[in-house]
């Protein structure tokens, strides 16, 4: 049984976030991307993870039913961090609320970080790079969820199924 | 074509956080932001280890991780298949990431775990650009001009006065520098003292680094350039370091409240340290890779003409020494000097120690006993009271420094040069010379 997110953490996964998902290739090599956005299912037992097909194709290709997964969620303004893992993420069918939820993800994120003073150029190409026309949903029910904020308390389980 | 590590400099500056994922034995993915992400040479990068995390618990059971950085003018994403070599827990690549951490823990909200405990090596296997299609960011401005630039304006000098200014003031037009140190190594080799400066209310001239303290004081001891890019809140590498004795009188330096962006430089010509460059400025992530390197060789150039300005022949010593004409008449300047540091205090204001203060005492001493106003290097390296150490070319820093720190604070003594080598103590008041 999947262990579910609580309101706040929930919040936070949907917001003005940093989003990069790692699993390990079949050859043994951890893989990494940068998602495009984050959506929590209503009993917020799972997640859906936007990826550009081509950015994450080596992570698509490691997806499997006993194979592990992990998101890294971290807001620019404050630092704090999460971090999920869970096994047997699969591709679901992309919606129009995914593409919605994908161009709202673009603009906040370019929003905080321009408000932290990141150059327009770093914002323009935020929004380039997080617009992908080749996206792809991946579903993931987090068996556990760490506590990931820079410290000594990094790593802390604040969950598990 | 493939990316190489050098390209991506920019991306190791750590204003866009880089992210490490790891697996673990039974195959679970980590992914972990880095703290800082460090270039050591073409092949090989370093992660900072500041605790145990289950990047580092992974990297040790199995050692290959994927690294993606991001450029910070584009947002062009790079990943980086790394090999784990080794973790250095001392040494100049150590001690650079250590300085360089302050600072980034500060951009990144570490402040309290900044402390490293291990610089840990990674060899650079592959990289590849996530989105190649991505506009590259705007063009850096050329180092090598700027170093071009600075190399013009420093012009020809054989005067070590002379060309400390004019090493400081060719930073600004070329680098854009407006706050910069210039600091010399002491006879003992264990702390800095400051020559000159620009861009501060107070010159600070003679305020003291100790080595090994704060980012000049690192980069003295590890000889290497130490370059940091954002604010830090870690005191050790703010480079308002008292020197090394707290409770002496001292000179504060002259530094910014809030450096945003700091850089020392090594002075070095051939095996030997002179001194450290030292700029700073309110901006944050002012000083790239790039402009390292070419303040690394402006160093390297200005050491050698330090050097060279050390070797050049002094002027005979005066045939007839002068008598000086009796200051005006007034109350007397009360100096009194202090023989277990060499500190000479004015009016009960300190003024300087070291061999600096040694110096001005053996001066006033002897003009006070003959009058006379006319000296020269030779007599003074001859001079059995002068703490100076063998080599001799340290003593005409030491002039210069003592020179200005009098035209700072007390006018009324001054040293005028008088030709290569030679000078004249100028007396504007009467002095009631005390030991003691």
């Amino acid at each position: 049984m999947p262990v579910p997110l609580n309101s706040e953490q929930t919040a936070f996964l949907q917001g003005p976030v940093s989003i990069n998902v790692a699993a390990t290739g079949g050859d043994g090599w951890p893989v990494v991307c940068r998602a495009q956005g984050c959506t929590v299912a209503r009993d917020r037992r799972s997640v859906t993870l936007l990826l550009s097909a081509r950015q994450a194709s080596a992570v698509l290709a490691a997806l499997g039913p006993n194979r592990a997964i992990a998101a890294v969620f971290s807001r620019p303004a404050s630092h704090a961090t999460l971090q999920i893992k869970g096994r047997g993420a699969a591709r679901v069918p992309l919606t129009a609320a995914h593409r919605a939820c994908n161009a709202r993800y673009s603009n906040q994120l370019g929003a905080e970080l321009g408000n932290l003073g990141y150059g327009s150029e770093l914002v323009q190409g935020l929004k380039q790079m997080l617009s992908a026309s080749d996206l792809v949903a991946v579903r993931l029910s987090p068996d556990v969820i760490f506590d990931q904020t820079p410290g000594p308390e990094a790593g802390r389980v604040l969950a598990r199924a | 074509m493939k990316p190489t590590l050098e390209s991506l400099r920019p991306c190791l500056d750590g204003a866009v956080p880089s992210v490490v994922a790891t697996s673990a034995p039974d195959g679970t993915p980590n992914v972990a932001y880095a703290s800082q992400v460090h270039y050591v040479d073409g092949e090989h990068v370093a992660l900072s280890y500041q605790f145990f995390s289950k990047t580092r618990e992974n990297v040790l059971a199995h050692p290959y991780a994927t690294v993606q950085v991001v450029e910070p003018g584009s947002f062009r994403h790079y990943r980086l298949k790394v090999h784990y070599l080794r973790t250095e827990t001392s040494g100049p690549l150590f001690e650079y990431m250590k300085a360089q951490l302050a600072g980034i823990a500060a951009q990144t909200g570490m402040e309290k775990v900044f402390v490293l405990r291990g610089a840990d090596l990674y060899r650079v296997l592959d990289i590849e650009a996530v989105d190649p299609q991505l506009p590259p960011a705007p063009p850096r401005p050329d180092a090598l001009l700027r170093l071009r630039h600075a190399l013009d304006h420093l012009g020809v000098s054989d005067d070590l006065a002379g060309l400390a200014d004019r090493a400081l003031a060719a930073l600004s037009p070329a680098f854009g520098i407006r706050h910069a140190l210039l600091t010399m190594l002491d006879e003992s080799g264990a702390a800095l003292y400051t020559l000159a400066s620009i861009g501060y209310a107070a010159s600070g001239v003679g305020a003291e680094v100790a080595l090994g303290e704060g980012i000049i004081g690192v980069a003295a001891r590890e000889r290497i350039p130490v370059r940091i890019n954002y604010r830090t809140g870690d005191y050790a590498y703010q480079a308002a370091i008292r020197g090394a004795n707290s409770n002496a009188p001292g000179i504060p330096l002259p530094v910014l409240a809030e450096a945003h962006s700091q850089i020392a430089i090594p002075l070095a010509h051939g095996d030997r340290l002179f001194g450290v460059l030292y700029a700073e400025s309110e901006q944050d992530a002012f000083f790239s890779h790039a402009d390292e390197d070419a303040l690394v060789v402006y160093g390297r150039h200005l050491a050698a003409l330090i050097a060279q300005s050390a070797c050049g022949p002094e002027d005979p010593e005066p045939a007839s020494v002068q008598t000086a004409p009796p200051p005006a008449d007034g109350t007397p300047l009360i100096v009194r000097y202090f023989a277990s540091d060499h500190s000479v205090f004015i009016d009960n204001d300190y003024l300087i120690r070291g061999v600096a203060g040694s110096i001005l005492w053996a001066l006033l001493q002897e003009n006070a006993h003959s009058g006379r106003c006319d000296f020269c290097n030779r007599e003074l390296r001859r001079d059995p009271r002068l703490p100076l150490p063998d080599f001799g070319d340290n003593l005409e820093t030491r002039l210069i420094l003592l020179q200005r720190r009098l035209a700072e604070r007390c006018p009324d003594i001054a040293l005028e040069k008088t030709g290569r080598g030679r000078f004249r103590l100028v007396l504007g008041r009467q002095l009631t010379l005390l030991s003691g």
